[in-house]
Parts: C-alpha cells; structure tokens; sequence
C-alpha cells in the first residue's frame, strides 16, 4: 500500500483523486507518521529464527510487556532509555520478596488486548512459558534465572509470581526487553496446532496483543501500517494516530525524501550523510551513541602470537584510530580508545581502554615478545560491513606494516564469519556486537567469557573468570563494584579485544518531530512521539 | 505431437540436474547457518543445535534432500528465512522486474541489431557494415557494470535528465495495482500516465545498459546470416527471375536468415536474464538476480535453489519456444510431426 | 604453416583493426609484465589527506577516497586481471578437449552421461552458477579461475566432441587405425591436432569473456580480495562515488577493462580469420 491508498483510508479524502497529492498530505499531517527505514521486519513474531531487528520496531509497538524502562533526558532534547529505572506498563505494581527470590506482579485491572478482552495473569504466564519454551528465547531468559514454565505462578486473575531459585538482579530487566511481549493466549492458542503449540507459524504474520498501536497492514518488502489503539490505558497515548512506515533499500532516496519533507522519521542514516543532514536547518538528526553497541578488533588469545598479552598490546598501541574513527565512521561515535590506562575510574563498560598510537611503544612491546621482526597474520570482516571495514582495515594494514606485522585481508560473508568465529579459526578481525543490558558483568560474561563464539577474544584468565561468575549473584554492591572495576582493569591490561568505539545512531527526522526516545534495542519507540 | 512430447520428456533430466547440483552447492557453501541465525549473544551450543533441527539440517543429508524434493513435488519451494516470505512468493514478487527490464532490453537490442545487421549485410565492406563491426565488438567488450555505471554519470549526473538509479518506480510514486506486476502494464491497465512514465524513465537506463551488451552477437549473426542467405542459389534464381529487390530481401532472403538468429536470440534472451545481477546491483533494481545474490550471502538455502531451479526452467523453456518457432520458420525440422 | 603465415600477413594487412588490436595486446602485456614497475606510485599506499582527488598532473587518474594512485592501481591490476582470464581459458580449454575428444571418439554410455552433465550445467543461469561456486569455494583468486572455468567448460566440451566425431571416420583416422595404433595415439597424433585451431579460436574469443567475468565477479564483492588492485573491485569500490560526480574512481578501471576486452576479441576475431577463412563475418 502506498502513500495514496493510505490517506485514501484517513477518511474526508474520497474526492481527493484529482488534488495534488500534497494538498491531500497537509490535512492530515498532524496525525499520521511517515517513517522510512532501509529494511522492513521479516516476522511478527519475536522469537524466531532468523528474525531482524526491523521486527523488533514491529513488535515493540504493537505489544506490551509487564514492565518498561522509564526515560531520562537524552541528547538535543530527546529522551534516552534508563535502564536503572523501570515502571511498570502491564503491571501496576510489583514486590520482592524478602528473600528476593521472587517478585510478583500485579496486573492493571483495566487493561485490555486489541480484541476487547481482558488482559489476565493466564495470558502473562502463557507469553513468559513461550519465551521459555521457544529454543531462541529460553537463553536469554536463562540470564535472568528464568529457564522453567513452573517459576511462573499465577496467583490470581490479575497477579502472577516469578520466583528464581537465586535472587538475581537480572530478573527484572530481562522481563523488559524484547522477548517478553504478553500475547493475547486466548487467541493465540485457537491458531496453535499439535505441532506448533506456541503458534509459532500464525504470530509470524499476525498480532494477537494490546500494545499502544494496532496492525492495519503488513506488506512484506513494502510497508507496514499501524493505527493508535485508542483503548490503550498503560501508558499517555501516543502522539501519532497513524503510522505508515515504509522500506526503502537506498540510503540515497530515504534521504532526499527527507529532504523534500515527504518523510517524517527516516532510520539507518549512514554516517556520511548523517555528518551532511545535520547541517540542513530544516531538519534535525538525532546521534545517540549506542550504548552497549561496540565496534572492536578481535584477536584470538588462543592461538600464537596473540596468545602473548604483549603482542595484542603491542597491536593496541600501534593502531591508527583517530585515522580509523573518521575514515570508517566520519567520527559518528564515541571513541572507546585513548582515555587513562590502569585502574577505572568508573564501572561503567565498555569504556576507553587506555590506548593511543605509540609506534615506539610498540615496536619495544613486539620486541619484548620475542617477535622484533614481526609476524604475517590474516584481517578479516564481514563483507555487509564494507564500507566500515573496508578503509579501516587498509588503514590496519599500512600500520602493522609499520612494526614489521604483515597482514593479508579476507572478506567473509557474513555466515562464514560466524561459523568461523564459532569454530575459533579466526586469528584476527573487525566485528561489532552489542548488549542489551547495561550491568558490566552481562557484558564481560558474553564477550569475555566462555566458550560461545561472543567471547570473541576467546579469553580465558582464571581471575577473570572467577570473578565473572562471583559477580553474577553478587548481593552486595559495594563488593560487586570493586570486582567489576578488577574485571575492568584485567579487560584494559590484558586486552583480549582492542575496542575501538561505540558508534552513533543516526536517526534524522523533520523538526516538527518530538519524544525521540532512544531504546535498548535500537529501534523506534513511537510511544512517546508527537507533533509539535 | 509426439515429438513434441517426446522433447517435452527430455527435459525432466536437465532439470532434475539442476536440482541435484543446486542441493549439493547449496550444502558445501562455507558457514553454518545455525550459527548464523543464532544471533543472539545469549544463545548457547544448545540453542545452536536446537536452531538446527528447527531447519532441519540436524538431517542427514540425503535426508534433507528427500524432504527437499517432496516438498517440491508439491510445488512448495520452501521459506525463506531472511525475508520470512515463501521463495515461490518472493520469486513471484520479484521476477516481474526482472523480466520487465530484460524484455525491455531484449526488444531495444533486437529493433537496433537487426536492421542494423541486415544494413551490413547488403553493402558488404560500406560504412555501415564497419560501424556494425565495430558496435558488434565493441558491445560485447563493455561490462555491464561499467556502461551502466557511465550512463548514470552522464544521463543522471551531468545531464539531469534520467531520474536518481534507484530501483522501478520514484519511491513515492504510487504504484498501479498489481495485475502482472510490470509496472508499465499496471500502469496502462490502471490508465494512470503519470506511473507508465514514471516507471519507463526508471527503465530506460538499466534497459539501454543491458541492451548494448546484448546488441552485439544479435548483430553480427543477423549480418553473418544475411549474408550467407543473399548469396545462396535461390535468392540468385529470384533475381534472374526479376523479382523486386525489397520483395527478394524481405521474403526469401531474410526468412531463411530467421533460423541462425532464432537460435541466437534464444541464448541471447537466456543469457540475459541469468547475468541481470550486475544490472539490478548497479541501478538497484528490485529483480530476482539480487534476491539470489542476498540469498547466496545470507545463507539462506531455500531462495537460492528456488532461484536456480526457476531460472534453469525458464532456460529450458526457452529453448523449447526457439525449437517451435524454429519449426515454424522451417517445417523440414518437422517438430509438429507433419514432415 | 607458412599458408597460415601468409593469410596472417594478409589479414593483418587487409584489416587495419587487426592491427589497432595487436597494438592495444602489446600494452595490455607491457603493463601486465612491467606494471609494477611502471607505477608511478605504490598502488596500497594510502594517503587520506589527498583522498577524490579529480585527475591532475601529479595523479593521472585521480585519487581514491584512502587517496591511492588510481592510475597505479589500474596500471597494476592489468597483470592479475590478465592471468586469471587466461589460467581459466586455459584450464577449460585443456580439460574440456579432453573430455570432449574422448567422448566424440569413443561414443556410447559416457558421451550420453557427459551429453546430460553438459546440459544440465548450460540450464544454469552461469553468471550466477559462477556466483554460488565461488562462494562455496571460497572469496580466492584461485575459487575465480575454477568458477570461470568450469562454467566454460560446456562449450569447449561440446566443440571438442563434435569436431572430433566429425573426424574421427576419416580417411586418415581409418587407415591409423588399420595401422595398428591405440586409441590413446590416434587421439593425440591425428585427433587433437586437427581440432586444435577451433578451440583455439574458440578459446581467443574467450579471454575476453573471461575478464569480463572475472572482474564481475569481484564487482559484487565475491573474488579477489582487497585491497589488490583489480578492475571489477575498483569499479565497485568507486560506483558509490558516481552519484556525486567522482567519475574518475571508477571509469578508469572500467575502460582498461574495456580496452583489454575489445582487444581480445579483436584477436579472437583475427585468428577465426586466419584459421577458417570462410566463416569470416
């Protein structure tokens, strides 16, 4: 459905065939939303295989879930998502137990799905059983302590019990991300079959939920239609009565739409255009440094020379990253490199390890390793991120040449590179990856540990890996705190991975558009939107 | 008929051929598309293997492939996981713009090759038999790539009068509604002016860019042929018997000539629609040489053995119009069964 | 010999174009030996403060957006460019005249199964056939040159059959036969010989097709690897840049890939010229 069909459905616009099309526009402009990103979601349904994170705008808008991360001010006016602070948007209210094993949550009495009917604590236990159940949803689940249909309790229509075998912080964050959306169970179980008891197949195509927006339309590979659920009592109504959010592949014509001011909100602004765009006045492009989003340079720590710490600090410091940081990414980003080396000062993470260009230093750190005259080693990346890997890794290449490193770059598709990775064959390479939440040792136990191909650094430190499991059920913050800032300290010593930066999200919008808020996951919250 | 038939029948081997050799290229791509679709940082071994059997490449191979063909038995081509779409959907999707852009390009390179080939022809060693000579090797010696890339310089860049290379339509034209999915069908059938120009100003320079490459075998076979037919005994008997040039031209000399560049057409027209991908990535062009390119990269089985065994079908379909229309301009080849 | 010498002479001297080709040959291979040599500058080194520069006295070509010598890079590539297309060409030109002389010699159950192989490869749409080979192979120059080949193959093989069955009840094929030798000797001594200038010619007329390729190839991101100067690669790393005027990244690369092209099929045409006179066109 195109821009034509769609006001033809606003109403008062029947005999509108023959008016310009802009004429028609003006009127309802105030309402509706035109967003454009390059790629449209390829399911419904959250918790599938293969499932892009278009679909996460999809899902995020048109569901609720128990609880949401409230706002705190963000960059130019806009709001950023806090992740310390989270309210309730199905649930009213909730408590902790004393032993803090377990938090119950107590349902708004007048909350209703899409259909009209209530929304119970049954519903609440069927969508968390499914996230549980579902082989892509139960691990993440497993990193709140929530892995067994039985820990979710129903204690009576409109509470429901969530009980941990240990008192785990990440519990309730984790009921605020992505997966844990509360489908409407009455519906969805009528279009579940024997073999398909979660309904996987139908929630693919079809919304059965009470989130803030309704589906009016999903054309795959064109566009996708939502109207305002004017029931919708969890939260202050949106801003936007309609939404039409089309899929443009070509940077270039996102762009010149926003130009024209035939487009509202269009995403996946490159860098390039993003430093371009923001010097129109008629517009405004939103930067917000991803947070938990990081680019970085892997190096095996299991195979020769990157085994030896001096040879991946000598790397460190070798790097041309003020080069890199404009050449890949034109300085959209916050840079993760220079900053102070040894202790932290916070406990936030990522954070700048501590390294600058210093050929000096590393040519005397090579030379310490035993390898003054250098190594011949490969550079990989994925191929759908050429144009950041590309000039970055040439620039890698001409500065190891430098200490005598010689480095041959392989493209991969992005499937080699994974399987790869998962197989530990790769010695060192460009990637990027990013973590939903926010608690440093999330962070280090996915990237910095283990056996998973996250770990990317393939690290393995006794010390570190002590820690990393202490921490994970820490109750006392100041001795969780003073462990975390160790795992910092091995993390900038040791330099399992080198970060390089956290890069921006680049959204450009009309500045008639307000309440961008920035969310976890990267996508539209088109809750807080409005006109202005 | 029976040859026909019989013809008919002969193409189940091909193309179970290709089924087989599309599976196996399929399977022996590097990476792992458990791994690959298991994206999320939390996902453990377990999730992998658990990913895995959801696609069913827990299988054994010979497995997967039995499924593989009885699903195809019944016409179900299979999902694609990146788009979440059917392949026989996507295919039906995207092959229109395909095929729009090819035949486009077809019918351009045919309506300049062939009275350009047949100009040649008649005045041997003149001016324009050189010009044809030179556009015949010339075309051929340009990559699509490149042309493509230099007509958007001049026609888009420097000139400003071809709109922006990107894809069928201005993204906010309205489309027609879908009735072949060429647009400028739907636009004609829709009455809508304002779409069928914008949709042909999409094409042009994709189409002109495919049909200099195509341009040149059709040329030169045309004059080859010509020339062989002018000089053969029975064009020499019409013009003893004082027929009208233009009569012995067109009539006799140009109708035996159809039948070297039939076949050419043939595997010009195949040829094409298998190498649009560089075509479509330059302008890009929504079409299904991308769709199996993305596929190829992604590791999404399905759509690329649906776009293999699509294209073969269409190749080996071809070759069957070129056989009937062959017999058509020669009955002596007696595929009607009436020699 | 000396009779094809003699035509050559006269083809040559007939076809001033001929001429023009061998001309465009002899720096297609000048730059393929000395290319590295002739380089004004290091065709890797990047300088990113002289990155798009338009074409100047200093810089031929232009700049690239890591401020590389595009005119380096073009002269540099030729040779790898060059040995792909001809690694290919002769690969399925050696595999596909013996596979085809073989099965046009002997006949029976392997010529019907090779008949169907060769079918069911030609049903492939090849470019992508090509595509998915080097993929599964793996992104090398070497998965480049295979992929190439074996999507050539078909024709070679089906030449080499059909001129070998055209000969192989000859006179002279019959009276070798009487005369006791094997079929592996008649094959090599009186078969392959003869079939050679058709797939020969066939194999000229290739090279050029075998660039274009190759270099397609690598345009899509599948192929060599950068940042080796290649044609195909220069062309799409310099295509985002055409939008905004910056023609000079890739229009370069794009017309040596021209020039080597249309040099090689004008060979290709000259030597069809020289062996079989008649076909002339």
């Amino acid at each position: 459905m195109r821009r034509r069909d769609f006001m033809a459905l606003m109403g008062g616009t029947a005999a509108m065939g023959v008016l310009p099309a802009r004429f028609g526009q003006a009127q309802t402009r105030a309402e509706s939303l035109r967003i454009l990103s390059e790629a449209g979601p390829n399911s419904l349904d959250i918790i599938g295989v293969g499932v892009n994170r278009n679909s996460i705008q999809a899902t995020w808008n048109v569901y609720d879930r128990l609880v949401r991360f409230t706002s705190k001010p963000g960059p130019g006016g806009t709001l950023y998502y806090d992740y310390f602070a989270l309210e309730g948007e199905l649930a009213e209210r909730w408590q902790v137990s004393d032993d803090k094993r377990s938090i119950t949550f107590h349902l708004r009495r007048n909350a209703v799905f899409h259909d009209g009917s209530p929304v119970t604590a049954e519903d609440v236990k069927w969508s968390l059983d499914r996230v549980v159940s579902l082989p892509v949803g139960k691990p993440q689940f497993a990193t709140g302590s929530m892995t067994d249909p039985a820990q979710f309790e129903i204690i009576d229509a409109h509470t429901i019990k969530v009980t941990t075998p240990k008192p785990d912080r990440l519990t309730l964050p984790n009921l605020a991300l992505t997966y844990p959306v509360i489908y409407n169970s009455k519906v969805a179980k009528q279009n579940a079959t024997a073999q398909d008891p979660w309904a996987a197949e139908w929630l693919k195509s079809n919304v059965a939920g009470g989130g803030p927006f309704k589906l009016d339309s999903f054309q795959p590979g064109q566009s996708l239609q939502l109207s305002r659920n004017d029931a919708w009592t969890n939260g202050p109504l949106p801003g936007y009565r309609r939404i039409l959010w089309q899929f443009v592949p070509a940077a270039q014509s996102r762009r010149s739409s926003l130009e024209r001011g035939d487009a509202d909100i269009v995403q996946d602004v490159p860098p390039v255009d993003a430093v371009s765009l923001s010097k129109d006045d008629k517009l405004k492009v939103v930067g917000v440094p991803m947070a938990g989003a990081f680019q970085f340079i892997g190096m095996n720590n299991a195979i020769k020379p990157f085994d030896n710490v001096k040879v991946r600090q000598a790397i460190a410091y070798t790097l041309p990253y003020k080069q890199m940081f404009e050449a890949a990414l034109f300085g959209r980003g916050r840079p993760l490199f220079g900053g102070k080396p040894g202790a932290p000062e916070t406990t936030e993470f990522p954070q700048p390890l501590g390294y600058d260009t210093d050929l000096d230093k590393a040519k005397a750190l090579l030379a310490e390793a035993g390898l003054a005259g250098g190594f011949e080693t490969t550079f990989t990346f994925e191929l759908s991120m050429a144009t950041i890997a590309e000039p970055l890794s040439l620039l890698v290449q001409e500065a190891l040449g430098k200490i005598g490193v010689k480095v041959t770059i392989v493209k991969a598709p992005a499937g080699q590179l994974g399987t790869m990775l998962q197989k530990k064959e790769v010695p060192f390479f460009f990637e990027a990856s990013a973590a939903y939440l926010a608690d440093p040792d999330y962070f280090f136990r996915i990237f910095y540990h283990g056996p998973t191909r996250w770990n990317f650094g393939s690290y393995s430190n006794a010390e570190f890996a002590g820690l990393v499991d202490k921490t994970r059920y820490e109750p006392d913050q100041a001795v969780y705190e003073k462990d975390v800032r160790r795992m910092i300290h091995l993390a900038k010593d040791e330099v399992p991975i080198i970060l390089l930066w956290q890069p921006t999200l680049d959204t450009g919008m009309q500045k008639s558009v307000d309440g961008y808020k920035y969310q976890f996951h990267r996508q539209l919250e088109l809750r807080t939107l409005k006109r202005v | 008929m029976n040859v026909l038939l019989r013809r008919l029948l002969g193409v189940v081997p091909t193309l179970a051929g290709v089924v087989v050799a599309t599976f196996v290229l399929t399977r022996i791509l590097p990476g792992d598309p458990a791994v690959f679709f298991t994206s999320s940082p939390s996902a453990d071994a377990a999730t992998i293997e658990a990913v895995r059997q959801k696609l069913g490449l827990d299988q054994p191979l010979w497995r997967q492939f039995v499924i593989y063909v009885g699903a195809l038995l019944r016409g179900d081509l299979g999902q694609s996981i990146t788009t979440g779409q059917p392949v026989l959907t996507d295919l039906l999707q995207r092959l229109p713009a395909s095929a729009e852009l090819t035949i486009v390009a077809f019918a351009l390179a045919v309506a300049v090759a062939i009275p350009l080939g047949v100009a040649a022809a008649l005045r041997p060693g003149s001016l324009v038999d050189h010009l044809c000579r030179l556009i015949a090797t010339a075309g051929v010696s340009l990559p699509t790539f490149v042309t493509g890339l230099l007509l958007i310089y001049l026609f888009y860049y420097l000139a400003g009068v071809a709109p922006e290379p990107m894809g069928r339509l201005d993204p906010f034209a309205t489309a027609p509604p879908r009735l072949t999915g060429f647009l400028l069908i739907d636009a004609l059938a829709a009455r809508n002016g304002e779409v069928f120009v914008s949709a042909a100003r999409q094409l042009i320079l994709p189409a002109a860019t495919m049909a200099i490459f195509a341009l040149a075998p059709l040329a030169r076979m045309t004059r080859a042929a010509m020339i062989a037919s002018l000089g053969s005994d029975f064009v020499r008997t019409a013009r003893a018997n004082g027929l009208k040039w233009r009569t012995i031209v067109v009539t006799y000399a140009l109708r035996n000539a159809l039948l070297p560049i039939i076949t050419t057409l043939g595997m010009v027209f195949s040829y094409m629609l298998g190498a649009n991908v560089l075509v479509e990535r330059v302008f890009a062009w929504p079409g299904i040489g991308s769709y199996a390119l993305d596929a190829l990269i992604g590791l999404d089985y399905a759509p690329v053995q649906g776009f293999m065994l699509a294209m073969a079908a269409i190749f080996v379909a071809i070759n069957l119009i070129v056989d009937i229309a062959y017999s058509i301009a020669d009955p002596r080849t007696g595929l009607f069964g009436h020699a | 010999m000396r009779e094809r010498l003699a035509t050559a002479a006269y083809v040559l001297r007939a076809n001033p174009v001929s001429l023009a080709a061998l001309a465009l040959l002899a720096l297609l291979f000048g730059a393929a030996l000395f290319g590295p040599a002739l380089a004004p500058y290091d065709p890797l080194a990047t300088n990113t403060s002289l990155a798009l520069r338009p074409p100047s006295a200093a810089h031929w070509f232009g700049t690239d957006q890591l401020g590389r010598d595009v005119f380096s890079r073009v002269v540099v590539a030729t040779r790898l460019d060059l040995a792909i297309a001809f690694a290919a060409v002769a690969l399925s030109l050696a595999i596909g005249a013996a596979i085809g002389a073989a099965t046009g010699y002997f006949g029976g159950f392997a010529d019907a199964a090779v008949g169907r192989v060769v079918d069911v490869l030609m049903a492939f749409p090849l470019f992508v056939l090509a595509m998915a080979m080097v993929a599964a192979l793996g992104n090398s120059v070497s998965s480049v040159v295979i992929a190439t080949a074996v999507i050539n193959l078909p024709f070679y093989i089906r030449l080499a059959r059909a001129e070998t069955q055209m000969r192989r009840h000859l006179g002279y094929v019959e009276a070798a036969r009487v005369g006791g030798s094997g079929h592996l000797r008649i094959l090599r001594v009186f078969l392959l010989p003869n079939i050679a200038p058709p797939l020969i010619v066939q194999a000229s007329l290739n090279l050029g097709w075998a660039v274009l390729n190759a270099a397609g190839l690598s345009f899509i991101g599948l192929g060599v690897r950068a940042p080796t100067p290649e044609w195909g690669i220069m062309v799409a790393e310099g295509a985002q840049f055409i939008i905004s005027g910056r023609w000079w990244l890739s229009v370069f690369p794009g017309l040596a890939l021209m020039i080597a092209v249309f040099a090689f099929n004008l060979l290709g045409d000259a030597l069809r010229d020289i062996v079989d006179p008649r076909s002339r066109t």
